[in-house]
């Protein structure tokens, strides 16, 4: 199916997200728009899918002029959008997903899902997807709800589709296999458009790029015209950061001793143990929902372990609260930057002195010294080169990436032993992931012990010394950096350790 | 217009046009309806809010408004805080029924038992307030429902005591025998106005310093904006929510103190649950959105919207419950602005999702 986007303006309050874009989509081709968050990309496609109306600027499919007034026009038009987060009713099974609010009905008035089956196994054998409709959406793992929103579309004869960061919460495997139907959706003549921000599954699976930057289109062209190193600085304006070069590593002693911990519901994580010495990054690698987030709760003392125990600096923190903890020589920056990370509602500056440890330094007596905790945050802003109107501005008017940078400072700044990163380069720009990775680097490289708990695969490859890998609420044996390569972790993410060592020996 | 006014209409000031809009005309439907004169009304109304012989009716309002403003400090330090006691009712009650028992029982030079009394009404506030407190954080009651509920056990205990241990039987009524009268507080020269009014002020002085200049009122406010940012970063929120609630319990009890040995000089039963302060109180809070230093005008507000209505009906047959009307266009706007910010919190605060 052939689109066009002309002229498109949107703008949110004095933001302009999009300005002046002009897009096409050819039939049968696959799209890739990239840019840095807040680039527009995002804002661009719900337009086309008609959840956000452009103050300015044309929608043409197929030629003639449309005027969403809701998604339901895009997808009787023969649109179709699978968003980050999916949505899927997770008690139902596969096929009452798929054919919700289309279903077939017989003349009786009832669902006849024999026919939704039979249309259903004609998609399925052109191509070349597998999968059990009648399982319970619940029970799948993230790749195969990918398949069933993909699903949705395929039964609704989408022709163009659009997917929004696809593979962010994929393995290789999946994405490999998500790249393979799309592949398939491209050949028999359906529009793919795929929003991503990794580059290297640009050039493995699209035709076209557009690159996004600022609310404005850049460049917009055949994959064969353009390179990985071009379509990186279009995205950031400017040349890239050198590569990352750690120094060798010296480990020390050893500052984060977990035996035996079991966490999550009924101790559903675990046993694990691991160390973490001083000067290294321990990498854990996984699929996001394999207890990587129980096991960091029970670190940081969200919510004390099962079972186990957890020595600090050598000293037992079981029992201690979070405040605790972080006395002891714990920082811990947290994936969720939006609830966890930050109070948006309060300003920069409040934000940066929150949980420092040494309060007299911010403080006369019981009264705040607001003129310290703006230094401070000054401090933060430049030497992280945070992009905010200054410390007294609400933490919620600054980007994500520079959001993250101050959440990340906050914490290093306190330059305990033990640095927990969680996610720290989540959905943030390049510029801000350099930024985020020089200083994880420069922590360890200055004798912090640091563990990195990261679904990106080639975050953990760049920066770990160690990796685990984390399926099912286990560990695998640790893997030194030196051999660690993407098939045998990929294969890790995805079964028990001795099944995955067994298939890779 | 321009777009940027435009902007701000939408945003900021239509919904007050709108709510001013409603409140009026209201006001004029049920003027209408019972035929009264408009300027009568008006008049009325200011006279009956601001006015009166000496200053009468001025000082009624102002009463009141030292009730609902105290009522509406308390509220305002435990929701800023995120912790939303809603049993400053019973907290109040807890407050004026003890004093008033003190002041009874109390041996003592007036002085002495006048501040043993009010220090024993804000004690009883604040254990009323932690019982909740203790009931969310260790038994896992929400602070919600628990501070509410908890509102109806010491309302019936007040009942039954000055029904019956304490009752003063002669004067026939359902109250307490009447506190020494060398303990009630003074009026102000030539005014039916009595000092209480300082006791407020000075409540109010503290909570806006407190709000916004101290480490405690910092932190309980970055519990308030995200519970979750709270607890990551170590805050002691445990010990914070305790001991916001127990200031917030006893502020309400030294409004129950105020009420007793101010304006009724006994526990009368009902006299702090019929006039609704506690509600009030928060009704208050959240029409400015629990900004300090708006909280006590938006008390007198409402303290003269209520005082006025009684002041319109006796000057134009208006009926006073006119100003029940108008709250609840009040509760009805405020209760739409707290779900709509919700909603786009809502929509826009998904993890880490702030790409445009």
């Amino acid at each position: 199916m052939h689109a066009a986007l002309n002229n498109i303006r949107v703008a949110f309050g004095p933001l302009v997200a999009v300005d002046d874009v002009s897009i096409a989509i050819a039939a049968g081709e696959v799209h890739a728009v990239v840019g840095e968050n807040g680039a527009g990309k995002s804002t661009l496609m719900n337009v086309l899918f008609g959840l956000i109306k452009p103050e300015a600027g044309t929608i043409e499919v197929e030629g003639v002029a449309r005027n969403w007034a809701s998604p339901q026009d895009a997808i009787r038009a023969g649109l179709g959008m699978v968003h980050q987060h999916f949505m899927l009713q997770e008690e139902m099974t596969v096929l009452e997903n798929i054919v919700l609010c289309g279903e077939p009905v017989n003349r009786f008035g009832f669902v006849d899902f024999n026919r939704a089956r039979q249309k259903l196994a004609d998609g399925f054998r052109e191509h070349g997807i597998v999968i059990d409709l009648d399982a319970t959406v619940g029970g799948l793992a993230v790749g195969q709800r990918q398949v069933v929103e993909i699903l949705k579309m395929l039964y609704r004869d989408a022709r163009l589709l659009i997917l929004d960061e696809p593979t962010a919460v994929l393995t290789p495997q999946e994405k490999d296999r998500l790249f393979g139907i799309l592949r398939s959706f491209a050949a028999s003549g359906k529009s793919i458009v795929i929003i991503t921000h990794k580059l290297d599954e640009v050039l493995e699976i699209a035709d076209r790029v557009s690159v996004m930057r600022g609310g404005r289109l850049v460049s917009s062209g055949p994959l064969g015209e353009t390179s990985k190193d071009r379509i990186a600085r279009e995205i950031i304006g400017g040349d890239l950061p050198p590569p990352l070069k750690p120094a060798a590593r010296t480990p020390g002693e050893v500052v984060l001793s977990v035996r035996g911990l079991r966490a999550g519901t009924r101790g559903w994580v675990g046993p694990l143990s691991f160390d973490v010495h001083a000067g290294e990054i321990v990498g854990i690698a996984g699929v996001s929902g394999n207890g990587q987030a129980e096991l960091i709760r029970a670190l940081a003392g969200l919510a004390p372990g099962v079972a186990g125990e957890i020595m600090l600096n050598g000293q037992p923190v079981d029992r201690l609260d979070v405040g605790g903890r972080r006395r002891t020589g714990m920082s811990y920056i947290p994936e969720d930057r939006q609830r966890a990370g930050l109070a948006l509602g309060a300003t920069v500056a409040e934000n940066a002195n929150a949980g420092r440890d040494d309060v007299s330094t911010f403080s006369r007596g019981p009264f705040l010294d607001r003129a310290a905790m703006a230094s401070f945050a000054r401090g933060l802003i430049e030497r992280y080169r945070i992009k905010v109107a200054g410390p007294s501005a609400l933490a919620s008017t600054m980007s994500g990436g520079n959001k993250q940078k101050l959440v990340v400072g906050r914490e290093l700044a306190r330059g305990t032993p033990l640095v927990i990163a969680e996610n720290p380069t989540w959905g943030v720009d390049i510029g801000a992931i350099e930024l985020i990775h020089a200083e994880l680097l420069r922590m360890r490289d200055q004798g912090h012990a640091v563990l990195l708990v990261s679904t990106e695969l080639d975050e953990i490859l760049r920066l770990s010394d160690r990796v685990l890998v984390m399926y099912s609420g286990t560990l695998s044996e640790p893997i030194e950096a030196a051999d660690a390569d993407r098939n045998r972790i990929g294969a890790l993410m995805t079964s028990r350790t001795d099944a995955a060592l067994r298939s890779v020996a | 217009m321009s777009g940027r006014a435009e902007r701000l209409m939408s945003g900021d000031l239509l919904p007050w046009i709108v709510m001013l809009a409603w409140i009026l005309a209201i006001l004029f439907g049920l003027m209408l309806l019972v035929g009264a004169n408009f300027g009568e009304a008006l008049s009325g109304f200011f006279n009956g809010a601001f006015g009166g012989r000496r200053m009468a009716y001025l000082a009624a309002t102002l009463s009141r408004a030292t009730l609902i403003v105290g009522m509406a400090l308390s509220v305002m330090i435990s929701f800023r805080a995120g912790l939303f006691n809603i049993g400053g009712e019973g907290q109040l009650v807890a407050g004026g029924l003890v004093s008033a028992l003190v002041a009874i029982l109390l041996p003592g030079p007036p002085l002495v038992v006048l501040v043993a009394a009010i220090l024993a009404g804000m004690a009883a506030g604040a254990l009323w307030a932690l019982l909740a407190g203790v009931l969310y954080l260790y038994v896992g009651v929400p602070l919600l429902v628990g501070s509410l509920l908890l509102n109806f056990p010491i309302r019936y205990i007040a009942s039954y005591l000055v029904a019956h241990p304490f009752r003063d039987v002669p004067s026939g009524m359902l109250q307490s025998h009447l506190v020494p009268e060398a303990t009630w507080l003074a009026y102000f020269p030539g005014f039916r106005l009595d000092i209480g009014i300082l006791f407020i002020v000075a409540t109010s002085i503290f909570a806006i310093v407190y709000s916004h200049t101290t480490v405690h009122g910092y932190q309980a406010r970055l519990n308030g904006l995200s519970a979750d940012f709270a607890r990551t970063v170590g805050l002691p929120v445990r010990k914070l929510t305790l001991q916001t609630l127990a200031m917030s319990g006893a502020i309400a009890g030294l409004v129950g103190a105020i009420a007793v040995f101010g304006m009724h000089h006994r526990y009368i039963d009902g006299m702090l649950v019929q006039p609704l302060y506690a509600w009030t109180g928060i009704i208050a809070v959240l029409l400015v959105g629990m900004i300090p230093w708006l909280v006590p005008l938006s008390g007198l507000f409402f303290a003269a919207l209520q005082t006025g209505a009684a002041g319109m009906e006796r000057a134009a047959g208006v009926p006073k419950e006119i100003a029940l009307v108008m709250q609840a266009v009040i509760i009805l706007f405020v209760a739409s602005r707290v779900s709509g910010a919700i909603l786009s919190a809502r929509s826009s605060g998904t993890r880490g999702g702030d790409d445009v």
